[in-house]
């Protein structure tokens, strides 16, 4: 037990943690917002677990969450877009702090990894992550009317 | 000691498929099905099977909720459709 | 269909692919011949597909 599956356990039951209860409750907002934040928060918390295990192939886990979390959330974004447009959801406090995390969580493990392709590959992922979760949450807030139109 | 994280996965997978269970409303669970294929992802992470957890991202997060959603549109517009008709 | 648009073309193909080429190098664990021949090739047919989706997202 290391402090990098620690500060896994701790990523993943505060954050997704939160994540679950807000997709179980509360209004139809609150919900794909709870959505889109629970990739946000698992991201990092698979990278810190690739480091902790001291897996490097852990890694693409992680890229493919960061790939297709968004494309999830995307779904979500167009096929429940007309109850959407009545009550649409803005939580960009919360999108900006798991902004903050992963970006807290990749240099972190950057430094750890030094310089090499494997970090390169962390900045890829990290650049995937914060660039996927901004472009999902400005979907859901009804930022392209190509999403609700369809 | 790494039987935490397995302790916090495994609690988590709990909580959200009881959630699934209690959710009724199929666009509601729809998204509760995306959270629970990812937190199972996570479970399979981390009893160090990371093949399994690929592909049940792969599946889980865009693919199962994709089709239930697209079950449901069809469905509702149907019955739509009749409910005009009548 | 004259040599200016031929050049762009395949200039911008070139552009995807060596773009395609880099993210490759810099996802694999091992570099090694086989690695770097099915890179290119994998890099050749997502240049392709690259340059399609963006020509079809500007409406050109």
């Amino acid at each position: 037990m290391n402090g990098w599956i620690l500060a896994a356990a701790v990523v993943l039951g505060g954050g997704v943690g939160a994540t679950v209860w807000g997709v179980a409750t509360g209004p139809l907002r609150r919900r794909v917002v709870a959505q889109n934040l629970c990739t946000a928060f698992a991201c990092p918390a698979l990278l810190l677990l690739s480091q902790g295990y001291d897996r490097p192939s852990y890694v693409d886990l992680a890229l493919v969450l960061a790939l297709l979390g968004p494309v999830g959330t995307l779904v979500f974004a167009r096929l429940l877009a007309d109850e959407l447009a009545a009550d649409p959801p803005s939580a960009w406090g919360l999108t900006y702090a798991a902004a903050a995390v992963g970006a807290v969580v990749v240099p972190a493990l950057c430094v750890a990894t030094g310089p090499s392709r494997a970090m390169a590959k962390l900045l890829v992922v990290g650049a995937l992550l914060i660039g996927g979760n901004l472009l999902a949450s400005r979907a859901l807030s009804g930022a392209f009317p190509e999403v609700r139109r369809g | 000691m790494a039987d935490a994280v397995i302790v916090v996965a495994l609690l988590l997978v709990a909580l959200s498929a009881t959630a699934a269970v209690a959710v009724r409303d199929p666009a509601r669970q729809a998204l509760v099905l995306s959270v629970l294929g990812l937190v199972l992802a996570v479970l399979f992470t981390v009893l160090q099977a990371p093949d399994v957890a690929l592909s049940q991202l792969a599946v889980g997060s865009a693919l199962t909720p994709l089709l239930l959603l697209l079950a449901v549109h069809k469905v509702r517009r149907r019955g739509k459709k009749e409910g005009h008709h009548r | 269909m004259n040599a200016r648009t031929t050049l762009l073309a395949s200039a911008e193909l070139l552009g995807w692919w060596a773009a395609l080429a880099v993210l490759w190098l810099v996802f694999i664990s091992t570099v090694d011949t086989l690695e770097l021949a099915v890179g290119a090739g994998v890099a050749c047919l997502g240049a392709l597909a690259a340059r399609a989706a963006r020509r079809a997202v500007t409406g050109r």
